[in-house]
């Protein structure tokens, strides 16, 4: 499903599929786009947040891609020198040890997934469902269960619904960035 | 005495017998990403009981004298609790996996219908990383089908993002 999208934009950077969202599961990522830097070394150097790169939806979420595009350029030209590197303490204190709430839901969404691959669909929905009580700030586990069956008819609701009860309440953590340094 | 105690002790052998041979059927065990199919399993009040044979097709694990172990890592089976990780019936021993699981902290699933269980990483693997902050490794593929690990872009810094089609 993705291929089309991944065609249409001759990327020239790597493009990988995930059909089973072990990257949200390694990094504890709660929707798309996020995004983590990670320096020559194999660090982590920002933790995952928000990375719009550009703007067609900000009317929905009131986030401007342009600071993140701006921190990129200047990480990738000053690397750890750049203010936009998180610090080692600092970081670690960003990173937070994942809940065990969270860990039962990655096994529920995992076993979910499984069943929907089995051509069990209907038995995966409980536990779809289960994940997402267990973790219910995480949007990666709704969405993707939502568009494998009919949402309003099996979750009794939708992307769409979900979005208006927020009521403009971010659904994504503030992206913490400095101000730029002129 | 030794009548009600030998009495005792029948009933419990018993009991065991009864729950190991409890609902012996098929399983699918899905452990660290490994799909392994067990022609035969036993369930009893949600804990998936498994051959040791089974045990380290499965898992890698095997009982030592020292506990549970895979190569250096080993996790000792508390001594007055071995009743309920081992059972012996007949000549097999039967280990139960899903108390392995919550004496290791490690998260698991299971569907009752479908006789499949899910087992994720243990806590201290999910977040080893946060002591280094070394990027946790992954291999994915591309549209090609060409596998990709995070570890082949050392050298270069990574932006890694992702999106969906949803």
């Amino acid at each position: 499903m993705a291929g089309e999208w991944i065609a249409k934009a001759k990327a020239e950077y790597t493009v990988l599929i995930d059909d089973k969202h072990l990257v949200t599961q390694l990094y504890n990522l709660v929707n798309v786009p996020m995004g983590v830097w990670i320096n020559e070394q194999g660090r982590i150097v920002r933790p995952p947040e928000v990375a719009y790169v550009d703007n067609r939806y900000k009317s929905l979420h009131g986030i401007d891609a342009a600071p993140y595009l701006d921190a990129i350029r200047d990480w990738v030209e000053k690397g750890e020198r750049s203010q936009y590197a998180v610090g080692e303490e600092e970081l670690k204190k960003m990173l937070a040890p994942q809940s065990e709430d969270r860990a039962k839901a990655d096994a529920e969404f995992a076993l979910a997934e499984y069943l929907y691959n089995l051509g069990q669909g209907a038995d995966a929905i409980a536990h779809f469902k289960e994940a997402q009580r267990l973790d219910p700030d995480n949007w990666n586990y709704k969405r993707q269960a939502w568009q494998l069956s009919d949402a309003e008819r099996d979750y009794g609701t939708s992307f769409g619904k979900e979005v208006q009860k927020l009521g403009g309440k971010p659904y994504y953590k503030p992206r913490r960035l400095p101000q730029k340094q002129e | 005495m030794t009548k009600t105690f030998l009495c005792a002790a029948i009933i419990c052998l018993a009991a065991t017998i009864v729950s190991v041979a409890a609902e012996t059927g098929r399983a699918v065990v899905i452990y660290e990403g490994r799909t392994i199919e067990i022609a035969k399993a036993s369930i009893q009040s949600a804990d998936l009981w498994v051959t040791t044979a089974d045990l380290k097709r499965a898992t890698g694990f095997v009982i030592k004298p020292q506990g549970i172990c895979r190569d250096e890592l080993c996790f000792p089976i508390p001594k007055n609790r071995k009743n309920e990780f081992i059972s012996k019936q007949g000549r097999a021993t039967w280990f139960n996996l899903t108390a392995f699981a919550k004496l290791t902290n490690q998260s698991f699933a299971w569907d009752e219908k479908n006789r499949v269980w899910y087992f994720g990483p243990r806590a201290d693997v999910r977040s080893e990383y946060l002591a280094t902050l070394e990027a946790p490794d992954f291999t994915l593929p591309d549209m090609n089908g060409r596998k990709h690990s995070l570890r082949d872009f050392r050298g270069r810094k990574v932006l890694l993002v992702t999106w969906a089609s949803w």
